[in-house]
């Protein structure tokens, strides 16, 4: 009995046990699998960049708002709210609203005008009033965009943070973001990125910004969310978006030389993605070399080597070696400088006359050349023609004009249909390869007086009403049309020439206080650089080589005329007769010109 | 307004009354199940192998079952482990990475960071995943810094265990098995996680793997093995059952043979099948039964010829004894004619020949008995005016032995269904031995009776009995002393046949006697005939008789303890020597 108990007992034990025992258990403890060692210790950003101003740096006003200035662009956008509001006082500090999305937040960049004033000088508190031009918006996308604001002053009133203590503190401020272009230049870079243009031959530089003080992983995420962000509305024309469903995921990853970006793409294809590869070896920074790989939806796809892809695609053709030419006489003329090469200009000696500016360009082994006539009327005609070298079938504009700009031939076309831009009698025209010029409209009113291609062709700059203004030009099937001119912030006034002295800077000139200068700036108008500053007469025509050859010329070389006489840089001096090629024999007695009108032919 | 009756009395003690006697019951019940159960146990040797073999192989084939649902429960567990455990180990790899850049946990795109490397390694689209869940923390950090995410978005805290979060927050990559609600349902989750180092500091990155498909295979597997071994164990249990019952059936069959046989139906056999072991035990039982039938039988003869023989013999004396008789009373009523010593013999003669005919007539009584001729022919009678004819009877007798008897009878009469010429026969005999052995001492004659049956002592004061005599007296020519020749008394068939008389009638008759206390003798005979006995009105012991040891001290309590010899027990007054030994 007692057995048999035992048996029964210990039979229910095990089948419970075995019920119970053997499942997967409702809770375990916890083992460990092993140990990564202890959490790593905060590490230095490899981005580097300044310091942040703080509000302790300065005690003195103008200073500290200086400081104050800076500080929003002095590190991430994200913090930039955090950075500002120490310097302010906390009763205001809700004047500064901050956004709720980071994509939101954006810098009012402006422009000194004059070094602020700081009225009165009082024991607690004290006023000072910047004097401001508008330059822009710098939004998430690392875009300047054109200024939403229009104030020419802003004024903040400070106080000390108590009795005791010199240290100072906002505490009347205007509601927005403010930075200065000096910091957006300490604390940014410009970063040219690239879109493909509608028929995917060439790559549109557009001008981003990005922190300094971002390391290397997190610029080539933020160039990838800009590229899959698109262009520019400006931009928008003329340039294509990567393809759709484009997207990022997650953050770029790798360090010294191997880069991997995992994308999303719908439709991804060999063709797509090494079209996007070069984008992409193009738009990321520079500096970073070696591998990058592409994946998408993680698997492996396409590696390149950035710097191979950039030798080997370049984002458009460079052009031939840059030539420079003058107007002597009412002809063509190479000049000839020293140790730069020359050739005979490559147009009939028949049509070569009466001559007031000229645009010349390359397309395959064709020579287009435009050139403006003078009429026995003194009305002026544009001569275009093409051809081998030399050009000697041209076609007269059928209908003649008191005054033509220079011409500039759009140099994304394909050779069959060439076609370039022109200011005529204030307004602006395109042209074809027989001479037919058309009205281009503009959203924009206002006497056109000069237009500028840019290198790879599909950007203009135009002077509109004494206004430097940029716009995208798309071509649909052979015709070119111009879209919104974007106005760019400048310091000089009344704009008389303009061209592009790199793939997003221009070269423009006008007057800085009633003194006709020559200013570099921005293709954003962001970041002005005064080139010339006491030309002591107007700059009537300007001309630069925006680089492309290498060694071809040193960087920034220009040349513009002013006074009727001709001028260039490196080094700078004025154009001599002498340096004038193929000249006729002079007529004796008569007194001898100056060249006048140069360009570069490239 | 409704009161609950109070606790008074009489509700609680009826309460209390039911629920005793419902304990009762089920005490009883269980008691009765109980004891019913170990009888079944013990008589059933199938039963025994039965069970046994249930207990020996559920033990076995549970144990057995238990090591493969061990087996397969672990075999999953340590295969999803290994499979979260490189898929961790991947993660951590990834966000790692994802995380390089960034130097300070407040940065806004870093919490974009980790929501988008959570739904990158759960796999993009939540509706997609298969339960999957991964969530990166920050429990190093003061709370609100870094927020947790979890794709899909659940709330993952309470299934990320304190313990583990301590773990992993101390830079271990650990793992728990933990039960949660993150869907629909309760689910058990394998939680693994790992530290991920960063510039500033670590996240911990967990994966949150659902078992639920482990569960139910190893639940699967599990009533898989539990069937089988149920099965098994019912299978053995069944051919346990079959074996013994192969077994058991022949030796049941013995069994009732030898229980037959010994019943006195000596010819019956077992049925021989085959030639197996158990073959031989039923055809050597039948050759074991044919040999005892044999001499049963022959035994049976010789003792029937021996009876025959008694009777015949008896009959055979009679006759001439008849006249011998007739001519020794001719010559005894003459004797006064003759010389004394003529006359001397010839009272010698008659009373000799009266002591022989008594002899004749004992034996003939006796074979009767043997014979299975006695017939019992009971009726309703009064005891009381059989004992007092006994008495009248035999007071001749007893004057001359100078012994009184004296009677104990009860006024009102005792009413048995008996056959009154046998008692009369045992109580003359009883009487008679009494006052032969009486030595001029009284005898008493005490008469009882209860419900069921009467009964009749008599005592008296003689020598008394030596201790082992009591069973002896009713031997056949029995005597205390053989050198003793017998002078006096009976025929030395009275006791046998007093015995044969009173068993006749389902009754007893036992004798108590100590050396010089005398002795008792005590009929006790069913109230109806055929009643079945269990007591007797009377004692057997007489009050008077004296124990051995002199009885207890003052009234004091007795001692019992082993004895002298092996396996004797002593009793007697505690710390004295005079104890009465009695051995088994």
């Amino acid at each position: 009995m007692r057995r048999r108990l035992l048996g029964a007992l210990l039979a229910g034990l095990l089948v419970s046990a075995g019920l119970t025992g053997c499942g997967i258990p409702d809770q375990s403890a916890v083992q460990v699998d092993g140990r990564l060692g202890p959490a790593a210790g905060s590490g230095s950003s490899n981005g580097g960049g300044a310091r942040p101003p703080t509000p302790k740096d300065s005690d003195d006003p103008v200073q500290f708002i200086q400081n104050y200035l800076r500080a929003a662009a002095a590190g991430e956008r994200e913090q930039a709210y955090a950075r500002a509001k120490e310097f302010i006082a906390p009763e205001v500090k809700n004047t500064l609203r901050e956004k709720q999305q980071s994509s939101e937040i954006e810098l009012t960049v402006v422009r000194l005008r004059e070094k602020p004033e700081k009225t009165p000088p009082n024991e607690y508190t004290s006023t000072v009033t910047l004097k401001v031009q508008q330059v822009g918006v710098l939004r998430a996308d690392g875009t300047l965009a054109p200024p939403a604001a229009s104030e020419t002053s802003y004024t903040f009133q400070l106080r000390r943070v108590d009795q005791a203590s010199p240290s100072l503190v906002i505490n009347k401020l205007p509601p927005v973001l403010l930075t200065t272009d000096e910091a957006l230049r300490d604390y940014y870079r410009s970063q040219t990125i690239y879109f493909w243009n509608s028929d995917q031959s060439r790559l549109v530089p557009d001008q981003r910004y990005l922190s300094t003080t971002l390391p290397a992983e997190r610029r080539v995420t933020e160039v990838a969310r800009w590229l899959a962000g698109g262009p520019p509305d400006w931009l928008a024309p003329s340039v294509t978006r990567v393809p759709d469903g484009t997207t990022p995921i997650n953050n770029a990853t790798g360090a010294d030389g191997h880069w991997e970006l995992n994308l999303s793409m719908n439709g991804a294809n060999d063709a797509k993605l090494a079209k996007l590869a070069t984008q992409l070896a193009w738009s990321l920074p520079t500096e970073l070399s070696g591998q990058l790989d592409l994946k998408i939806q993680n698997q492996k796809r396409l590696t390149i080597d950035l710097k191979q892809e950039r030798e080997a695609n370049p984002a458009y053709p460079p052009g031939e070696r840059p030539l420079r030419f003058a107007i002597y006489d009412g002809g063509i003329h190479p000049l000839s400088l020293a140790g730069e090469p020359t050739r005979r200009v490559p147009v009939a000696a028949a049509k070569n006359r009466n001559v007031v500016s000229a645009a010349l360009s390359h397309s395959g082994d064709q020579v287009l050349a435009a050139l403006v006539v003078t009429r026995s009327d003194q009305e002026q005609r544009l001569r275009v023609g093409s051809g081998p070298d030399p050009v000697t079938v041209f076609n007269d504009s059928r209908i003649s004009y008191r005054s033509i700009g220079r011409p500039t031939w759009i140099r994304s076309l394909d050779p069959e249909h060439p076609a370039g831009l022109v200011a005529a009698d204030g307004g602006l025209y395109r042209f074809d390869g027989a001479a037919g010029m058309s009205l281009v409209p503009l959203a924009v009113s206002g006497k056109v007086t000069a237009v500028a291609g840019s290198p790879e062709g599909h950007r203009v700059a135009l002077v509109i009403g004494g206004g430097l203004y940029v716009a995208a030009v798309s071509i649909d099937g052979g015709t070119v049309s111009v879209g919104q001119p974007r106005r760019l912030t400048t310091q000089l006034t009344g704009v008389t020439a303009v061209d592009w002295i790199a793939p997003n800077e221009l070269l423009y000139a006008g007057n800085h206080d009633g003194r006709p200068a020559i200013y570099q700036t921005t293709v954003d108008g962001a970041q002005e650089t005064p080139l010339e500053t006491d030309i002591g007469a107007q700059v009537t025509q300007l001309a630069a080589y925006p680089g492309g050859v290498v060694g071809a010329l040193a960087a920034f070389s220009y040349m513009y005329e002013a006074n009727k006489a001709a001028y260039k840089n490196n080094p700078f001096g004025i154009i001599k007769r002498e340096q004038v090629l193929d000249l006729p024999s002079p007529a004796p007695g008569a007194k001898p010109s100056n060249p006048t009108a140069p360009f570069f032919s490239f | 307004m409704v009161t609950s009756p109070p606790p008074d009395s009489p509700t609680t003690a009826r309460r209390l009354r039911a629920a005793r006697a419902l304990w009762r019951a089920l005490a009883g019940g269980t008691a009765r199940l109980a004891s019913g159960v170990h009888q079944t146990w013990r008589r059933s040797l199938q039963l025994r192998v039965v069970t046994i073999t249930l207990v020996a192989s559920s033990l076995l084939v549970g144990g057995f079952a238990y090591l493969i649902a061990d087996k397969i429960t672990n075999i999953l567990v340590e295969n999803a482990q290994t499979d979260v455990l490189l898929r961790l180990q991947n993660g951590r790899e990834y966000a790692r990475k994802q995380f390089n850049p960034y130097s300070q946990a407040q940065e806004a795109q870093f919490q974009d960071t980790i929501d988008g490397t959570v739904n990158y390694l759960a796999g993009g689209d939540p509706a997609q995943t298969s339960g999957v869940v991964v969530a990166i923390t920050g429990d190093t950090f003061t709370p609100g810094t870094i927020a947790p995410h979890a794709s899909p978005d659940v709330q993952v805290r309470p299934l990320i265990g304190q313990e583990l979060r301590a773990s992993v927050a101390a830079g271990n990559v650990a793992h728990q098995i933990r039960t949660g609600t993150l869907g629909a349902e309760r689910t058990k989750y394998l939680v693994y996680g790992s530290p991920v180092p960063t510039r500033f500091g670590q996240v911990e990155l967990y994966y949150i793997v659902p078992l639920a498909r482990q569960d139910a295979t190893a639940a699967d597997a599990r009533a898989t093995v539990v069937a089988t071994g149920a099965a098994l164990v019912l299978l053995l249990g069944l051919l346990a059952a079959l074996v013994t019952r192969l077994v058991v059936t022949p030796v049941r069959v013995a069994a009732r043979t030898a229980q037959r046989l010994s019943a006195g139906l000596l010819d019956q056999r077992m049925v021989v099948n085959g030639e197996d072991d158990l073959a031989l035990l039923a055809a050597s039982f039948n050759q074991m039964a044919t040999n005892l039938q044999r001499q049963i039988l022959r035994l049976e003869e010789m003792s029937r010829l021996q009876r025959r023989f008694t009777s015949d013999v008896s009959h055979e004396l009679r006759t001439p004894l008849t006249t011998v008789r007739m001519a020794a009373d001719l010559i005894f009523a003459e004797r006064d004619e003759f010389d004394p010593a003529v006359a001397r013999s010839a009272e010698l003669l008659q009373a000799e020949l009266d002591r022989f005919e008594e002899l004749l007539t004992d034996l003939l009584e006796i074979s009767r008995f043997d014979a299975g001729f006695a017939v019992l022919d009971s009726e309703p009678t009064d005891l009381v005016p059989v004992v007092h004819r006994v008495a009248e009877r035999l007071a001749g007798l007893a004057e001359r032995a100078g012994v009184t008897i004296e009677l104990d009878v009860p006024d009102t009469p005792v009413i048995a269904e008996v056959d009154p010429r046998r008692v009369e026969r045992v109580l003359r005999n009883l009487v008679g031995n009494a006052v032969e052995h009486g030595e001029a001492k009284p005898v008493l004659i005490t008469l009882g009776m209860d419900q069921s049956a009467v009964a009749i002592t008599v005592r008296d004061h003689g020598v008394g009995l030596k201790p082992g005599e009591e069973k002896l007296v009713f031997n056949r020519f029995w005597r205390a002393d053989p050198s003793r020749a017998r002078q006096t008394g009976g025929t030395g068939l009275g006791l046998s046949i007093s015995l044969e008389d009173a068993r006749l009638h389902g009754g007893w008759l036992e004798a108590w006697g100590a050396p010089g206390q005398g002795a008792q003798f005590r009929l006790t005979l069913p109230a109806r005939a055929g009643d079945r006995l269990t007591t007797s009105p009377l004692r057997l012991v007489p009050a008077d008789a004296a124990l051995p040891f002199g009885g207890p001290r003052d009234g004091g309590l007795l001692a019992i303890g082993p004895g002298s010899g092996a396996g004797a027990l002593a009793i007697g007054p505690p710390g004295e020597s005079d104890r009465a030994e009695v051995t088994s």
